[in-house]
């Protein structure tokens, strides 16, 4: 094998590696019950809200959390359950307290819940619970992950459309054509960036599990 | 795969928070989103700003004093503010006002470097042994949201080139989207007048070559319109002028004036380039760096003319073509082309270098830095196609200095029509040319560490 042939397997290598590293998702305590011969799953979110989720909740605008847990094999392959959970937090600067709408196949149409104090909220956000996954029968014999993606204040790819303004310096050749070349090859004079819109996407995988971890409650 | 689950998912909230919206109760379920209307923003304060005008602010934002609060129009001021490139952090929130009902509406900026380098340039070839040059941008002017930029790039003795730009990207004139810009070159370059690349003038003696001797002093003034959020159309007028000088070679060989080559190309003597340009920019594109997303379709037409007081009656054009497009794992393919044409009595430097569009040139060519030419290939072609593939790998975002890295692994095929004349060999009549870089996102400007252009020096 050529130098430059193993070069290029180890730059190959270097780049798996580091695009996979990249993609990993962590784990969350997270719980198997059987309810009425249901899964219901209940998830520690503590670890995935950031240490200043006090200042965000209190901007007295209206902050999203939109929690997804869904039902993998532990192999890979398609989800055999699905659950989606929307909630709104409002803090009202006059009223001193905070409002929760909660959206879920459970309360399609939404339930509120007031907390006058922060600890209140807090208990209640960071424990994600009567996740339900589906009847226990569909897992089998199998080994199952649950895979949950907690996200802060999505904002739509439709939204970013919306907001995006072309006022990027345009090329300083007036003539068009390629950037000047160079040893380190600085590539142009962008201004214009994808905008970090302060969302939080935050992605975790429970432990294994098979059916005879779910017990009854 | 997680990535059909959260797809499923998505649309099951949405299916849920559909159903919620026209159905519900609004006693029982009240919307929280409506629940900020009722209070009026009584006062809007920026805080943290140090260089960015308050009324340039104000300019981008969807709500005004006096106006119910409307979490949705705040969203989208910060999501506006945020596109700018002038912070790295926008954040929002609301205090009491004066009076029950009544909310101050906070905007907390986190400002960025604004001042880039646009353009790094160290290099070696056998006529010039070293040389360099900066560009540097700056791209909040006086905290007016202008861009100003300047660059230069030298070789002693005979080379160097400076080049300036001021452009504003949102004129305020009329309440139409208008942009300005002007931007000014100066250049004293050489190009190498021995008709072939290689030839027995450059051996051991490049200072003995026949050459061609230029200079270019002008500059361009450019008006436009944004006919819509992506797009740029603009419309300009650009006066050079010429001084162009051959210089045989020390043993007498006169300067050649072969076909496609700089020396042909240019008037000898005092000369001007007076043209009208026109370009047609639209720009979809989720980012700059590491797209992923999104098309850019660039058109640029240049008319030199007599009857407008130049020397050189000619026209150029260009076209270039990008898409991009998301693949698993976060990877990046990007896709790209490109076409030009220039037809009649049009200046070497109006033409196509074909090492400009090239990852690498096998033989002496080399990209320019600033226009300027540094190795001993003067050929400039009168067309030009492209075609080419990206593959990009991120390695990490969010870093402290290096936001944001990838690997990028490229090919590309070029076609000139001074092509067969740049084949002295068969790999170098290869139209094909690789690239394999790191790319880097930095506070001060984006890099790109390529083994493309180390081959180009090399080879």
């Amino acid at each position: 094998m050529t130098t430059d042939r193993r070069s290029l397997i180890l730059v190959a290598v270097l780049a798996a590696a580091a695009a996979s590293a990249y993609d990993a998702p962590r784990s969350l305590p997270t719980s198997f019950a059987a309810e009425g011969g249901r899964i219901v799953t209940t998830v520690d979110l503590a670890a995935a809200f950031p240490s200043d989720l006090r200042k965000l909740l209190s901007s007295g605008l209206t902050n999203v959390i939109a929690l997804h847990v869904a039902l993998l094999p532990e192999g890979g392959g398609e989800p055999a359950a699905i659950f989606g959970r929307e909630i709104d937090v409002l803090y009202d600067v006059w009223e001193e307290r905070w409002t929760a709408t909660v959206k879920d196949p459970a309360a399609p149409q939404g339930r509120t819940l007031t907390f006058e104090r922060w600890e209140e909220l807090r208990a209640f956000l960071r424990e994600a619970r009567g996740i339900d996954l589906g009847p226990v029968a569909e897992l089998g014999d199998g080994r199952w992950v649950a895979q949950t993606r907690l996200e802060l204040n999505p904002v739509s790819k439709e939204l970013l459309q919306r907001t995006r303004e072309f006022i990027a310096n345009p090329a300083a050749a007036g003539r068009g054509g390629p950037p000047s070349r160079s040893v380190l090859g600085a590539m142009a004079s962008y201004l214009l960036r994808g905008a970090d819109s302060g969302s939080d996407v935050h992605v975790y995988r429970s432990a294994p599990f098979t059916a005879r971890e779910v017990r009854p409650r | 795969m997680p990535s059909t689950a959260l797809a499923l998912a998505l649309a099951l909230t949405a299916a849920a928070v559909g159903r919620a919206a026209p159905g519900s109760d609004p006693a029982a379920a009240p919307d929280a989103r409506t629940a900020s209307r009722r209070y009026v923003v009584e006062r809007i304060r920026f805080d943290g700003l140090t260089r960015t005008r308050p009324s340039e602010i104000r300019r981008h934002l969807s709500i005004a004093e006096g106006e119910l609060l409307d979490d949705q129009a705040v969203l989208l001021s910060r999501l506006r503010l945020l596109q700018l490139g002038w912070f790295s952090r926008v954040e929002t929130h609301v205090e009491r006002g004066s009076a029950r009902g009544l909310v101050t509406l906070v905007f907390e900026f986190t400002e960025r470097n604004t001042l880039i380098v646009t353009d790094l340039v160290i290099g070696s070839t056998g006529p010039q042994p070293a040389y360099g040059g900066l560009g540097l941008s700056q791209g909040n002017f006086l905290g007016l949201g202008l861009a100003l930029g300047g660059a230069f790039v030298y070789g002693a003795p005979h080379r160097f080139a400076v080049r300036g730009s001021f452009f504003d990207p949102d004129l305020a004139l009329g309440g139409l989207p208008l942009v300005f810009g002007v931007s000014g070159i100066a250049l004293r370059g050489e190009e190498f007048a021995c008709g072939e690349p290689e030839c027995n003038a450059y051996r051991g003696n490049y200072g003995g070559a026949p050459r061609l001797r230029y200079d270019r002093l002008g500059g361009e003034v450019t008006f436009g319109i944004r006919p819509g959020p992506f797009e740029r159309l603009l419309a300009g007028y650009r006066l050079e002028r010429v001084g162009a000088e051959l210089l045989a070679g020390s043993a007498g060989q006169p300067a050649s004036l072969t076909p496609y080559t700089a020396p042909a190309l240019v008037r000898t003597g005092r000369s001007w380039v007076s043209a009208l340009t026109g370009t047609y920019d639209r720009d979809t594109r989720n980012d700059l760096f590491f797209p992923t997303q999104g098309t850019r379709l660039a058109l640029n037409i240049v008319f030199g003319s007599e009857a407008l007081g130049g020397d050189y009656e000619y026209s150029r054009y260009l076209l270039q073509l990008e898409s991009d497009h998301e693949l698993p794992h976060g990877h990046g393919l990007r896709l790209f082309g490109a076409a030009g044409a220039a037809q009649g009595d049009a200046p070497f430097f109006d033409r196509f270098y074909a090492a400009d569009f090239a990852y690498f040139s096998i033989g002496p060519a080399l990209g320019r830095a600033l226009e300027l030419n540094f190795s001993t290939d003067s050929r400039y072609d009168a067309y030009l196609a492209l075609l080419g593939a990206e593959y990009g790998v991120p390695l990490w975002a969010r870093g402290s200095f290096f936001h944001r890295g990838y690997v990028a692994i490229g090919g590309r095929w070029l076609y000139t029509a001074a092509q067969p004349r740049a084949g002295r060999t068969p790999a170098s009549r290869s139209p094909f040319s690789g690239e394999l870089a790191l790319r880097l996102d930095t506070p001060v400007g984006s890099f790109n560490l390529s083994l493309g252009y180390t081959l180009d020096i090399f080879l």
